[in-house]
């Protein structure tokens, strides 16, 4: 109690001294709320990627399309589970991208690949694609938020940017379903049947050459499992090796490739240790200032019995307290900026902050070693007064 | 056995090289057990030097300083603090009181820094109303008056039930109403409970209302005299 009254009691400079650490914090909770973001955004990325092999025409310049016919060949390579097809195609052309992060697509993802891969998602609204669909789709929670769909709208895919060629197409599209939010890739898509799908990626060609393939015979890429305990690297490169006119690029290339988390954990931790200095420094200062000033004080109770290590015990605590309650301020208050910064920028797609149990534990749990951390050489000063000349200046 | 024995005790201060201050210059004095003692002297000749080395607040240079038959020169710092925590109670020249706290929690204070078991509220209570206090439990030591809080401050250093009490200057901050009222609180306290009784003092009425007078000079005891004073209720 005399500790919570002692802060109060100096409420300019403990507010101050607060003030700082909420200031650390409120960075911290931004830039670790946009790391957390990120971070589960490639997590999604990296569990799906590295348990599947992609491969893509090594024909180089629209080698982004692959012909659907050397599917039966890659299924011939020992150690293939199933080779299916998958299309990926902007679904915003023309429209600025993300700054960080994935950008809009409409995907065809081949049904049967739900029994290998080891991205899950759900539908939280409406239902799933039939298998023969067409004219239909199913929206990522993201995307739908941005377009601002509901399940019955009708949408026209891809979207029409807003500097369009005259030659642009889109297609009108029913949203029967939209998907439970998993912060990561499937946020961000559109997900059609495969004839819609062909059909897209024929139009999003260059015009001298969508005329000249058959849209039935294309996918983006073809994506491959291997069977149970099979060494994905390896079996990459044995595609490559035994199926003409293909690159199937290993799973870890293909990771570390896109894989930007560590940017982002730099980024926040950088963030961090600069807000973090600033607070401490003010915490130094705020309890240096205490003892000094309440040295009579410290005389006293070592008088009274009072051992070192009571002395630090209570200074740290102080310390530690003024850290949790500039952490909890800070926290509160950048949390509140991440959500508000989300909303106003849903629509444009930049709803890219995410406030997680683990970032509220992490930056109280900080604030407060902070404020124990910053406190600790103050109250080892509290603890050398020499009550002898301490009494004396009562 | 005496409660205090100091033989031969010497403590030089350091104030920057080479200046040296010696603030007591081999004091030798005995104090038996319930006695109530004043030691006078102007300022700046050891009282309260002599004060904080017997409270084992600051060791000497040399000579030795035996409580209670317990030879303290030998003590680490912890047993230090854990006899003087237990077995000594200090009353200040200015109250001490901490303003954060009321004055019941003062009056606890040094439980705070005793075992568990010790910590008891009720005698806070009974100490407070020993002192006339017990009005003002909750109050904070800014509403107290001057005397007031000067006899939360004896009350607290009887909380433990301290064999001895070390009083620096108890009355140099208040009247000579309170000054009265102070010192007849401290006898009546020595007399009932035994407790000994320590009294640092530059003003000669005040010391000679104790039993017994020891005078310092310039670090040195220079007389020693023995009295019986009651004194009469104040008022």
């Amino acid at each position: 109690m005399e500790i919570f009254r002692n802060i109060a009691a100096r409420r300019l400079r403990s507010t101050l001294t607060g003030g700082g650490v909420a200031a650390g914090i409120l960075a911290l909770t931004v830039t670790g709320a946009l790391a957390e973001h990120f971070q589960a955004q490639f997590a999604g990325g990296v569990r799906y990627f590295s348990s599947n092999i992609q491969v893509a025409d090594d024909a180089g310049g629209y080698a982004a399309v692959v012909s659907l016919g050397k599917i039966a060949a890659i299924q011939q390579v020992p150690g293939v589970a199933v080779a299916l097809p998958s299309i990926t195609v902007l679904a915003r052309p023309g429209a600025a991208g993300p700054l960080l992060g994935l950008p809009d697509t409409i995907v065809y993802a081949d049904p049967r690949e739900h029994a290998y891969s080891t991205l899950r998602t759900a539908i939280a609204e409406g239902r799933q694609l039939r298998p023969d669909a067409q004219g239909e789709v199913v929206l990522g929670a993201g995307l739908a938020g941005k377009l601002g769909a509901r399940v019955g709208d009708r949408l026209d895919l891809p979207v029409r940017p807003g500097n369009a060629n005259p030659d642009f197409v889109s297609h009108p599209f029913i949203v029967v379903g939209i998907q439970r939010r998993t912060d990561t890739l499937p946020d961000a898509t559109a997900q059609v049947g495969l004839l819609d799908a062909q059909l897209l990626l024929q139009e999003s060609l260059p015009a001298s050459f969508r005329d000249r393939v058959d849209p039935s015979s294309l996918a983006s890429a073809i994506t491959v499992y291997g069977k149970s305990g099979v060494d994905l690297d390896r079996l990459a490169d044995r595609i490559s090796a035994s199926v003409p006119g293909v690159v199937a690029t290993r799973p870890t290339d293909f990771v570390r490739s896109f894989d930007q988390s560590a940017t982002f954990v730099a980024v926040a931790v950088g963030a961090a240790l600069l807000g973090l200095l600033f607070g401490a420094v003010l915490v130094v200062g705020t309890m240096l200032a205490a003892v000094a000033e309440r040295q009579p004080e410290i005389g006293l109770k070592i008088a009274f019995g009072a051992r070192r290590w009571h002395i630090v015990a209570e200074y740290l605590f102080e310390a530690a307290l003024l850290g949790l309650a500039g952490g909890l301020a800070g926290f509160v208050v950048g949390a509140g900026l991440a959500e508000l910064l989300d909303l106003a920028g849903r629509g444009i797609g930049m709803d890219v902050f995410e406030v997680s149990g683990r970032l509220a534990e992490l930056a109280v749990g900080l604030a407060v070693a902070l404020g124990a951390g910053a406190g600790l050489v103050p109250a080892v000063r509290a603890a050398r007064v020499d009550p002898d000349l301490a009494l004396r200046l009562l | 056995m005496a409660a205090i024995e100091v033989r031969d005790l010497t403590l030089t201060y350091r104030q920057g090289e080479p200046s040296v201050v010696q603030a007591l210059a081999g004091v030798t004095l005995s104090v038996q057990a319930g006695e109530f003692v004043s030691v006078v002297g102007r300022s700046g000749t050891g009282k309260t030097t002599l004060l904080h080395a017997v409270g084992l607040l600051v060791r000497p240079t040399s000579g030795r300083v035996v409580l209670d038959g317990v030879d303290t020169t030998a003590l680490s710092d912890h047993e230090r603090a854990s006899f003087r925590g237990g077995r000594i109670g200090f009353v200040l020249r200015r109250h001490g009181l901490l303003p954060a706290l009321t004055v019941l929690e003062n009056v606890m204070l040094p439980l705070r820094y005793a075992p568990i078991g010790t910590r008891r509220g009720r005698r806070a209570r009974e100490l407070l109303d020993l002192v006339g206090l017990a009005g003002h439990v909750d109050d904070r030591p800014d509403q107290l008056t001057v005397g007031q809080a000067q006899r939360a401050a004896i009350a607290r250093a009887l909380i433990k039930a301290p064999a001895l009490v070390l009083a620096d200057e108890p009355t140099a901050d208040v009247d000579d109403e309170t000054s009265d009222e102070l010192l007849y609180l401290l006898q009546q306290l020595n007399r009932t409970s035994g407790v000994t009784l320590v009294v640092a003092t530059d003003d000669p009425d005040v010391a000679s209302c104790l039993d017994r007078v020891i005078r310092l000079r310039d670090g040195r005891v220079v007389s020693d005299q023995r009295l019986r004073v009651d004194r009469k209720r104040p008022g």
